[in-house]
């Protein structure tokens, strides 16, 4: 097996047809299942006047099961006072562990699961390391947060061995050693840590460093045309990677050409954002979850707040199951003065600016639309002489990227860097 | 299902002997240690019976503070209370992280946090009583005990010794070691550790750079061997 491409062939290439028919077995199963045990669901299904004697296809699935929003979520934990916000299925007891989303939204989401070898959430990522390349004996360098369960749980089931060393803020000049002396083939990235590997990258050669590679993952937010660049130009391919709407992860094959949602464990839908029909493959939609393969707290017809791309075409490396590109958050769209834009234009006009090449920046936005583009930017230290100067340059790249002229706050990256929480920066704040 | 076939698949690949490399500071200095899947499963019975005899048994809820990094000290604990019926969450150990600890012992049932440590205990703020008063027992490192106790708290000592887990019974009467996989020495109110047992690891009097004292003789808990006070 460790010669074979993949980590499960059969069920990683499994016919579309056959794909289909064993999510309807499972949705047949988990609609009278959560209709009787989650409060939240039982609401959601009798304000829409549905019963599960309505579903008996996945087509009556996706047609007729109401959603479960973020709010719908909150809103049920609020007012029930029950910390799951009506999704566990199950007693508290009946949970081997309680995780929960990186609250950089907002209040963290609490999700349960239950397990006794392998952390459910990580399990199908084993198929995305072995596509990577990991294979039994290989080291891996562990990511820095543990607060989704132990990611190191997927390298373990691979056969490979976790290097369980810090890759925090401020720690990798510390995880490089590490690195020398144990040549890990993949890693963990973030942008924050780009942001450390592009200072230590001056007085670094990052080629030798990352020579063991066979890739990085990169998640937590975009990545950058820069950053990525600059990792290919260490000689590591970068394989971006997402959560499936809290459910589990999908991560790039060798392909690159869209992340791989695990269809077995997830039901994915892409949908309009505004009347939640069904858009076609290839148009923009927002993700919508449903868990196959967890009793505890099952989530179902979950809008992520995600928009995506999505395909069910079967990827160029073999493998059947829908793969999608995350564009962007819901409500990320900012409009400023009648102008128009997403985050992701201000990350790339930073990205021009030497001083701010690692695109650290916060839109300080209290709603969508507003009168004053106001944002926060990190600048490197080391790199500015004078400070009068970057700002000029900085808000000329963004009025040129946005057309409206910014109310810029300039920090040292370390100070808007505190402001992170769970490997990402919020790109978007109140204040 | 997708965790039962993901499951097999790796059952069927070969096991290395090592579960995972960690990293301690020993007097300043950097070390690295290697874990096997024997010392890990040892590592987790120890646990297991540590966290028995505080109480931890099906349905309690715990909070263990702890980072990735730290994995080869606290998944052992972790995987105990999972053997013990004992649903756990993690709160990771960055201030900015405080928050996550704060939200699970006042959403969730928590009758123990396992390895708070100062960072997170300042990180809760005006948080910090309320967590103490919901929750029964706490762990605490050695930074984070005179706060604690400050605070209205009682809790236990939890400490990494180099590559080994130190932790105070119900009696709090100093922090046990495994004696079975590690020995302790003192001189000049400095420790240094050894390795006593099978271990992937094997160091002999090595410094950790931490300061305190050792009792040896039967704890009233039962167990026999080296207990070791820490000083803050």
């Amino acid at each position: 097996m460790p010669d074979d491409r993949f980590f499960e062939p059969e069920i990683e290439t499994l016919p579309r047809a056959s794909l289909a028919a064993l999510q309807e077995e499972r949705i047949l199963e988990l609609v009278p299942y959560v209709y009787e045990r989650s409060a939240l669901v039982r609401r959601k299904w009798e304000e829409a006047r549905v019963k599960p004697g309505d579903i008996n296809s996945l087509a009556d699935f996706t047609e007729r099961a109401p959603f479960i929003t973020k709010d719908d979520i909150r809103q049920f934990r609020d007012e029930a006072g029950d910390p799951f916000g009506g999704l566990l299925c199950t007693g508290y007891d009946a949970a081997t562990t309680v995780f929960s989303t990186s609250g950089t939204t907002g209040d963290a989401t609490m999700y349960a699961h239950a397990w006794d070898q392998w952390h459910p959430f990580w399990a199908a990522t084993a198929r995305d390391l072995w596509e990577i390349g990991v294979r039994p004996g290989d080291y891996v360098l562990g990511s820095g947060f543990k607060m989704r369960g132990p990611l190191y749980h997927a390298e373990q089931m691979c056969g490979a061995i976790p290097l369980m060393v810090s890759t925090g803020i401020g720690a990798w000049a510390s995880a490089l050693d590490a690195i020398r002396r144990y040549r890990p083939v993949c890693a963990t990235l973030t942008g924050l840590a780009m942001a450390e590997l592009d200072h230590l990258s001056r007085s670094t050669d990052m080629t030798e460093v990352f020579s063991s590679f066979k890739g990085a993952t990169f998640a937590g937010e975009p990545l950058g045309a820069r950053a990525r660049a600059q990792l290919e130009s260490w000689g590591v391919e970068v394989y971006v990677w997402t959560s499936t709407g809290d459910v589990t992860a999908a991560f790039e094959c060798r392909q690159h050409d869209g992340c791989h949602a695990w269809e077995d464990c997830v039901l994915l839908e892409s949908v309009d954002p505004v009347d939640g029909t069904p858009v076609a493959d290839g148009e923009l939609g927002e993700l919508v979850a449903t868990s196959l393969d967890n009793p505890i707290t099952p989530m179902v017809r979950f809008r992520s707040d995600d928009i995506i791309r999505m395909t069910r075409e079967p990827c160029g490396c073999g493998r059947t199951h829908a793969r999608f590109w995350p564009v962007g958050r819901k409500g990320d769209e900012t409009i400023v003065a009648g102008h128009s834009f997403v985050p992701m234009d201000i990350w790339r006009a930073l990205e021009q600016v030497p001083e701010t090449a690692t695109a650290l920046f916060q839109l300080v936005r209290p709603a969508r639309e507003i009168d004053e583009l106001r944002v926060r930017v990190g600048y490197d230290p080391g790199l500015t002489a004078a400070l009068p100067d970057v700002r000029d340059r900085v808000s000329e790249v963004i009025m040129a990227a946005v057309g409206v002229a910014p109310v810029l706050e300039l920090l040292p990256e370390p100070e808007l860097l505190a402001r992170g929480r769970g490997g990402k920066l919020p790109r978007v704040v109140k204040s | 299902m997708t965790l039962a076939s993901t499951t097999a698949a790796a059952a069927a690949l070969p096991q290395p002997r090592l579960w995972g490399v960690g990293r301690y500071e020993a007097a300043g200095r950097p070390a690295y240690f290697e874990i096997s899947w024997a010392d890990w499963r040892r590592d987790t019975d120890w646990a297991r019976a540590m966290l028995a005899d505080h109480g931890v048994r099906a349905g309690s809820g715990l909070i263990v503070v702890s980072g990735m990094p730290e994995a080869p000290w606290f998944d052992p604990v972790e995987t105990a209370a999972c053997e013990l019926g004992a649903p756990f969450s993690v709160g990771e150990i960055w201030s900015f992280e405080a928050f996550r600890t704060a939200m699970y012992a006042r959403r969730l049932p928590i009758t123990m946090i396992f390895g708070m440590d100062r960072t997170v205990a300042e990180g809760l703020g005006d948080e910090l009583a309320g967590v103490l008063a919901r929750v029964p027992v706490i762990g605490a490192r050695p930074d984070a005990i005179s706060l604690l106790a400050g605070a209205g708290g009682r809790p236990f000592v939890v400490a990494r010794l180099g590559p080994a887990l130190a932790v105070e019974c119900p009696q709090r009467a100093g922090a046990h070691v495994n004696g079975a996989e590690w020995t302790l020495a003192e001189r000049g109110g400095e420790l240094f550790l050894s390795t006593a047992g099978p271990r992937a690891h094997q160091i002999s009097g090595e410094a950790l750079g931490v300061h305190g004292a050792l009792t040896q003789g039967a704890c009233a808990c039962g167990r026999t061997g080296q207990r070791v006070t820490i000083a803050e």
